[in-house]
């Protein structure tokens, strides 16, 4: 699994408000580092490393929720909320993926286990079944996942939710 | 489907713990010694029932609750002298593994078990075999949890957080 990006800029004495406005790019962008493998499924580390990088923004987001809780801006509030839960969404998708790949290669190592590899898995119809059920229902979240991601990006999803960061200062310079 | 780290588990969602009293125009620094301590005694309170390990809910939200608190100490790293830090760091990240590796398996027999009822009995009796097999293999992954909430409290791991992120006051 992928560390965290170390972030850059804090600033320890300033206001937790402007730091939100440091950190929170820093870790979209760090989910972003996954995007060009996503159009292999067999990328399974990548996927899995984009899904903790989601994770990771959805408890930075969460952790810094209070600074984008300005009584006068309700529609910051809500759209900051709908923006974490596009982001739990992805999540969930990713998770499903992952799940499946757990499962695909528990099913191969008891296998393997079991001793005599192909010959084995011939007359164990119960793993059969479910490592096939798994592919397929893998194959079938890949491509929900694909068609999201998409769909978010076309709807500007990073840029939208990098100014949503940034409008954290602007709220306090106008209401301070 | 079966998810070992997620958010819920037979629709149960673990909601973030919520860190009452923060002002967003304070420092950073005092915001996140707030956070860091809440999750952290957040994350504590649910270490009797994970040793126990009777509801396995109690491992899914220590693990989960570490895992924010990383999260956090991520991102605040730059708050706190590095070298204690570090070092409260990696004993968060080796309660997060120890408790992965529970939760996998218990998430991983579950996921099994509601299989079988898709299943025929030809097809079952391979399914409950592989469930016995990762039963042992659950047992066997308990032992390095319980040895190390064992050292934690040993070195009485808790107030030397406590005292590292509350500073002077606690």
């Amino acid at each position: 699994m992928a560390k965290a990006h170390k972030v850059i800029g804090v600033e320890p004495l300033e206001s937790y408000r402007e730091n939100a406005r440091v950190i929170l790019p820093q870790r979209l962008e760090e989910v972003y580092t996954w995007e060009p493998f996503i159009r292999d499924e067999t990328r399974r580390e990548e996927l899995h490393n984009m899904r903790i990088s989601i994770k990771r923004l959805r408890y930075t987001m969460e952790i810094f929720r209070v600074a984008y809780q300005d009584g006068s801006q309700q529609t910051a509030v809500n759209i900051y909320t709908e923006f974490l839960a596009m982001i739990v969404d992805l999540q969930e998708i990713l998770g499903d993926i992952h799940d499946a790949d757990v499962v695909l290669a528990v099913l191969a190592d008891y296998v393997s286990q079991l001793g005599n590899g192909e010959r084995q898995i011939a007359v164990l119809p119960g793993i059969v079944r479910l490592i096939a059920r798994t592919e397929m229902t893998r194959s079938v979240d890949y491509e929900t996942f694909l068609e999201k991601w998409d769909q978010f990006s076309a709807a500007g999803f990073k840029q939208k939710l990098l100014s949503l960061f940034s409008a954290t200062c602007e709220l306090k310079t106008r209401y301070s | 489907m079966i998810r070992g780290d997620s958010q819920k588990l037979d629709g149960k969602m673990v909601t973030e713990p919520e860190v009452k009293g923060m002002l967003p125009d304070e420092t950073l620094e005092a915001c996140a010694r707030q956070i860091i301590v809440n999750y952290f005694h957040e994350m504590m309170s649910y270490k009797e029932g994970a040793k126990e390990g009777v509801d396995i809910e109690f491992v899914h939200e220590m693990r989960v609750t570490s895992r924010r608190l990383r999260a956090a100490m991520d991102n605040f790293a730059d708050c706190f002298p590095k070298k204690p830090f570090k070092k409260y760091y990696k004993m968060v990240r080796a309660i997060t593994r120890t408790m992965g590796a529970v939760r996998d398996l218990d998430v991983l027999i579950a996921h099994f078990r509601n299989e079988l009822t898709s299943l025929t009995e030809v097809e079952q009796t391979d399914i409950r075999g592989l469930i016995e097999h990762l039963q042992r293999e659950h047992k066997e992954a308990r032992q390095p949890m319980l040895m190390l909430f064992e050292e934690l409290e040993e070195a009485d791991f808790e107030t030397e957080f406590l005292e590292f992120f509350v500073g002077e006051d606690f």
